[in-house]
């Protein structure tokens, strides 16, 4: 493409939330230019294994583990990297990135046209005021310059367009939305349900709230129950950037695409205080291109968008664009979490379900909010799991051989519930990102390099999570088999944020209620980099509302001569 | 182009393919499935390695009134398995203190080679040649075996992984998935609580309760 092309907007990443600056920006008439830094994978003929049984597939689905020791050996350990999704995750050898000592950061990445839109989880929770309060309240961090009234009519317009089943339960922890009808319990987790809620009536068991469509909505079919989501869905019936927010934005004929385009700079101009477009290398061929645009939106994913600010540093902004308070990079988050409790549920060998469910069970959020009731921590956690029937590989734990061990693995095996705990993660400054010295990735940018560590809060709230787990479970008559009460490694939730957070107080944030730039009015972040805190749900949906919430903004900027 | 016998001897690797080429054909499965491109002279079995693969494979999951995991090639899915180091086949295979070990089948790196392991293991209970004894007594010997490999405390015995790879193999074969069990692609619906009737059939197709056993 022509070097000096002129945009209204460069949105910078195709994954959840360029998808939606693109969508939002491009219907309200804004010409885009969106970089993508890996290939396109097409919606519908991209998905190559999406129909393939484990007999078609070379290692059965299970994947070529020489290989992936060899070439993935961060991703390997994403739960949804497997054999058929494998082209959907980035090859560690070729993205390399440095730790600093001490530190365990597992960063799991796609890098492809819709990024992690394309194998995210799908579950799809509003954050409430117990969560952009949390930092006011307990001291940690900045105090966020957003409660949820600013983001609520936000989380309507998304959730319309992403289309979410979830059931409606009136809890102020977690809010309800615009909820397409929920999928259902099976009869384990409906008795599981009725049983904790008999001794706490707040602990609320609930059908994971997931963008996956319980009726067809929009254009979009609606799911097939088969729960293989990640090797892409040629029924649009989860929500994607493919599915859903790039055909809306190619509808209006004002995006143009560009794949294969590794973001460098953002280039600023110290006269006018302006960011004026950006610069990229092609990935396949090296080659080296700017375009100009009148608005840069930074959705390359939260340690990316860092990683290009830290990379853009000038002469007039000498520690990395916009960051005039220092904080850029700073205060990255994870969720820590953990198998809390696992247990064999007795009493239904008469039952079993058809189909696969594409989401889970949740029970919110229940410690440290009107009472401080958290042992050794302010905030909370919650669990995600449910409850499933064992297969066929419970064989391998089992001793046997023969024809009464093969018949004994035909029918489903018994029904166990699984809880895992999701914990918040306390800001810290010391968790942070910062330019390698002296590494270099294969475009010749400066490695990003992941300082991490979970601390005593994340701990005392796993280990509080274990108890409690352990508990509920058997009180609804269950024998708990194990549990555990320390986190993986930094990045195991894939729900890293922050590095550019949002706050009242330029000297000390670097994004304004709106998720733009302090320091630059032209500049906005609008994925996890953004988030002063981390809740202790899914974030992908607060992205998304904050996406719209800044792009509605934008336009308003550029149309009154602002920007 | 014929390739050099290995050091194992007896193996070439044209025959290799070519074997279980028909192999495949004859008993209906895709190639694909047995692909062994990328095999290291060093994983390469013998003739008898093949045999006693598919025998074992056969003594722990035998014709019911489906196929065994012999008859659908779940011998050489293993020993393919193993050459790419499937299922943790090439982390280091515990000391060679430990009572079942035979220090002269682990690598330099502490990695074990699981098929001379258990061809030298087999041979050894059955007091010469296990390939040549009868299935009977085959079976009595891989369920000695494994007796002894899922006895308390022993959980990094090798069989175990042996064993967790013939149930992949197996299970993940269209015999194995879709006709000892049953497979779905696309269920088209969900239905949370279904009767469980007596001599019901598992779905492979259900991903979770593979994922998590």
């Amino acid at each position: 493409m022509a070097g000096q092309a002129q945009f209204d907007a460069i949105v910078v990443g195709s994954g959840i939330t360029g998808g939606w600056a693109a969508k939002e920006l491009t219907e309200a008439g804004l010409k885009v230019l969106m970089l993508e830094r890996g290939r396109d994978i097409p919606h519908q003929t991209g998905y190559e294994t999406e129909m393939k049984t484990p007999w078609e597939m070379p290692f059965r689905g299970v994947g070529d583990a020489e290989l992936y020791r060899r070439e993935y050996p961060v991703q390997m350990l994403n739960r949804h990297f497997t054999e058929y999704t494998q082209g959907h995750f980035v090859n560690d050898s070729e993205n390399p990135y440095a730790k600093a000592p001490g530190s365990d950061f597992n960063w799991f990445r796609s890098y492809n046209l819709g990024g992690r839109s394309l194998t995210w989880g799908r579950q799809s929770y509003r954050w409430s005021d117990y969560d952009f309060g949390a930092n006011k309240r307990d001291g940690h961090g900045t105090d966020w310059p957003i409660r949820y009234e600013d983001i609520a009519p936000w989380y309507d317009k998304v959730e319309e367009f992403v289309g979410i089943a979830g059931a409606a339960e009136g809890l102020a922890q977690l809010p309800d939305g615009q909820f397409l009808p929920p999928w259902p319990l099976n009869a384990v987790e409906q008795a599981t349900r009725e049983r904790i809620l008999g001794k706490w009536p707040e602990r609320v068991l609930t059908v994971g709230r997931t963008a996956n469509l319980t009726q067809p909505h929009l254009g979009r079919g609606q799911c097939q129950a088969r729960s293989i989501c990640a090797r892409g869905c040629s029924y649009g019936a989860y929500f994607s950037t493919q599915s859903s927010t790039l055909p809306a934005a190619q509808a209006t004929g004002n995006l143009t695409l560009v794949t294969d385009a590794v973001v460098e700079k953002v280039d600023y101009d110290s006269t006018t205080g302006r960011v004026i477009g950006v610069r990229w290398v092609d990935r396949k061929d090296g080659t080296r291109t700017k375009a100009s645009a009148r608005m840069v939106f930074l959705n390359a994913g939260s340690f990316n968008s860092v990683h290009l600010m830290l990379n853009s540093a000038s002469e007039a902004m000498p520690n990395g664009l916009a960051n005039s308070s220092g904080v850029l990079g700073t205060h990255i988050m994870d969720h820590p979490s953990t198998l809390s409790a696992m247990a064999i549920m007795p009493g239904f060998e008469d039952v079993t379900s058809y189909g696969n469910r594409p989401t889970g069970v949740v029970i919110p959020r229940y410690r440290n909010m009107d009472e401080m009731d958290g042992a050794g921590h302010t905030r909370g956690y919650s669990y995600q799991g449910g409850a499933l029937q064992s297969g066929w590989t419970r064989g391998k734990r089992e001793a046997g051989v023969g024809a009464a061990y093969k018949n004994s693995l035909q029918p489903p095996g018994p029904w166990r519930v699984v809880l895992v705990a999701f914990a918040d993660c306390v800001p810290r400054a010391s968790n942070r990102l910062t330019l390698d010295g002296s590494k270099t990735d294969p475009q010749g940018i400066p490695q990003l390099n992941i300082e991490f560590a979970f601390g005593a809060e994340e701990q005392a709230a796993l280990a509080q999570a274990k108890a409690d787990a352990a508990e509920m479970l058997t009180h609804a008559g269950g024998k708990v088999l194990m549990g555990f009460d320390r986190p993986g490694p930094g990045g195991s939730a894939i729900h890293e944020m922050g590095g550019a957070r949002m706050g009242w107080d330029p000297a000390t944030s670097v994004l304004n209620r709106w998720s733009q730039a302090h320091d630059i009015p032209n500049l906005f972040v609008t994925d996890g980099a953004q988030m002063s805190s981390s809740a202790c749900q899914n974030p992908s949906l607060t992205y998304m509302a904050l996406t719209a919430r800044a792009a509605d903004r934008a336009v308003g900027l550029l149309r009154s001569g602002a920007i | 182009m014929a390739e050099q016998r290995s050091p194992s001897g007896g193996w070439q690797r044209r025959e290799f393919l070519g074997g279980a080429a028909l192999f495949a054909l004859a008993i209906g499965i895709p190639v694909a499935g047995v692909s062994l491109s990328g095999l290291d002279e060093d994983d390469a079995p013998t003739d008898r390695q093949r045999l006693m693969m598919r025998q074992v494979s056969q003594a722990v999951l035998p014709a019911t009134d489906t196929p065994g995991a012999g008859d659908v090639g779940v011998g050489d899915f293993v020993i393919i398995a193993l050459a790419h180091g499937l299922d943790g086949t090439r982390e280091p295979a515990g000391s060679s203190e430990m009572p079942w070990a035979f220090p002269e089948y682990q690598r330099r790196d502490g990695t074990l080679r699981y098929v001379d392991w258990l061809e030298h293991t087999l041979d050894r209970s059955a007091n010469g040649d296990f390939v040549r004894r009868t299935i009977g007594d085959q079976v009595t010997l891989v369920g000695r075996l494994d007796e002894e490999a899922f006895a308390e405390g022993n959980d990094a015995h090798p069989w175990r992984k042996l064993k967790a790879l013939i149930l992949t193999g197996y299970y993940t074969s269209e015999i194995g998935g879709s006709q000892e069990l049953q497979f779905e692609l696309v269920p088209g619906r969900f239905d949370p609580v279904v009767p469980l009737e007596p001599g019901s059939r598992a779905w492979s197709s259900d991903w979770t309760a593979v994922e998590f056993g």
